[in-house]
């Protein structure tokens, strides 16, 4: 199941940072951070590959996947596994799964991918919100709210 | 269409209001800055529901391309007529019917008011495109009405 979610900015700056369960690995704000951090080299690296391949005109099929907002699995430790998906403003949302609960082995790409992009339309309405200034973290409990009820159904 | 109205005349009170002259300094000069930042705040928020459901852009032009057709028909319901580049950071987009100026003239009637309402519309390009981490400059020029061109300079770092 989904532990940690997390929207970073345009600068690598951390927007929000969620998560969820009683593993002692993700349940405090500084593990999580740490999870995430790992996976953005993982994550530019990625991006970087997806441009200079367009920009040399790969074959069609492969540039199509390339242009994929959601950028799969990033990498795999041995209790965590982290997905990652770069909106086109260059907004980065991290899922971290568990690998070690019984349901954690199994998860199927599709799911991760329907998660994320719901994490997507979530975030979307949240920079609609009035009250938040663009760049600046996410207080919004609303926001925070449908995060977990993501994590706690969707994957 | 009701709905449709609603916009514009909203759109045209606020610069109404933006124009308003302020009893502190009494300067008649038009300031049409706060109905720029207000178009600026409002593409920044839309630009990342638009492009939701969008593939990557491959570059510029690509992105370009996007605020001529979906962008244009989300806001105007119609796509941009014409789009010029010299590939060199400029792009010239020109609207033969921009809905903004349709409703009141067609012709050189009231065409030194007509800055007034574009300056919204400029606001908008350059926040949907500040998003899409390009910055640039956007201004607008209107020969006749109800055409408009609107140029787009990308700042280069």
């Amino acid at each position: 199941m989904a532990v940690c979610v997390a929207v970073i900015g345009k600068d690598n700056s951390p927007l929000y940072i969620g998560g969820i369960g009683n593993d002692t690995s993700t349940d405090n704000e500084l593990s999580r951070q740490w999870l995430v951090h790992t996976a953005l080299d993982a994550l530019e690296e990625r991006l970087a590959t997806t441009n200079s391949n367009n920009a040399t005109a790969s074959a069609n099929a492969a540039r199509t996947d390339l242009r994929d907002l959601y950028l799969g699995l990033l990498y795999s430790t041995d209790t965590h596994k982290i997905y990652g998906y770069v909106t086109n403003t260059k907004i980065k949302l991290v899922l971290v799964t568990s690998s070690t609960s019984p349901s954690g082995s199994n998860i199927r790409d599709a799911e991760v991918r329907t998660a994320l992009r719901r994490l997507h339309a979530l975030y979307a309405d949240a920079i609609c919100n009035p009250f938040h200034l663009p760049g600046d973290q996410i207080i919004s409990q609303k926001f925070d709210r449908q995060v977990k009820s993501l994590m706690v159904n969707n994957v | 269409m009701a709905d449709d109205i609603v916009f514009e005349l909203l759109h045209s009170e606020i610069i109404n209001y933006a124009l308003e002259p302020k009893s502190t300094n009494g300067s008649k000069e038009v300031d049409l800055s706060v109905v720029e930042y207000i178009g600026f705040a409002a593409g920044y928020k839309i630009m990342e529901r638009l492009t939701r459901e969008w593939p990557r852009f491959k570059d510029e032009l690509d992105t370009m391309k996007f605020i001529c057709t979906d962008f244009w028909t989300c806001i105007y319901k119609k796509q941009i007529d014409n789009l010029r580049t010299n590939h060199q950071g400029v792009y010239v987009l020109q609207d033969n019917a921009f809905r903004f100026l349709t409703n009141f003239s067609n012709g050189h009637q009231y065409l030194e008011y007509a800055p007034r309402y574009v300056a919204y519309t400029c606001g908008l390009i350059r926040g949907g495109l500040a998003n899409l981490c390009i910055n640039s400059i956007v201004t607008a020029e209107v020969q006749s009405m109800p055409s408009c061109k609107f140029h787009i300079h990308v700042q280069r770092t």
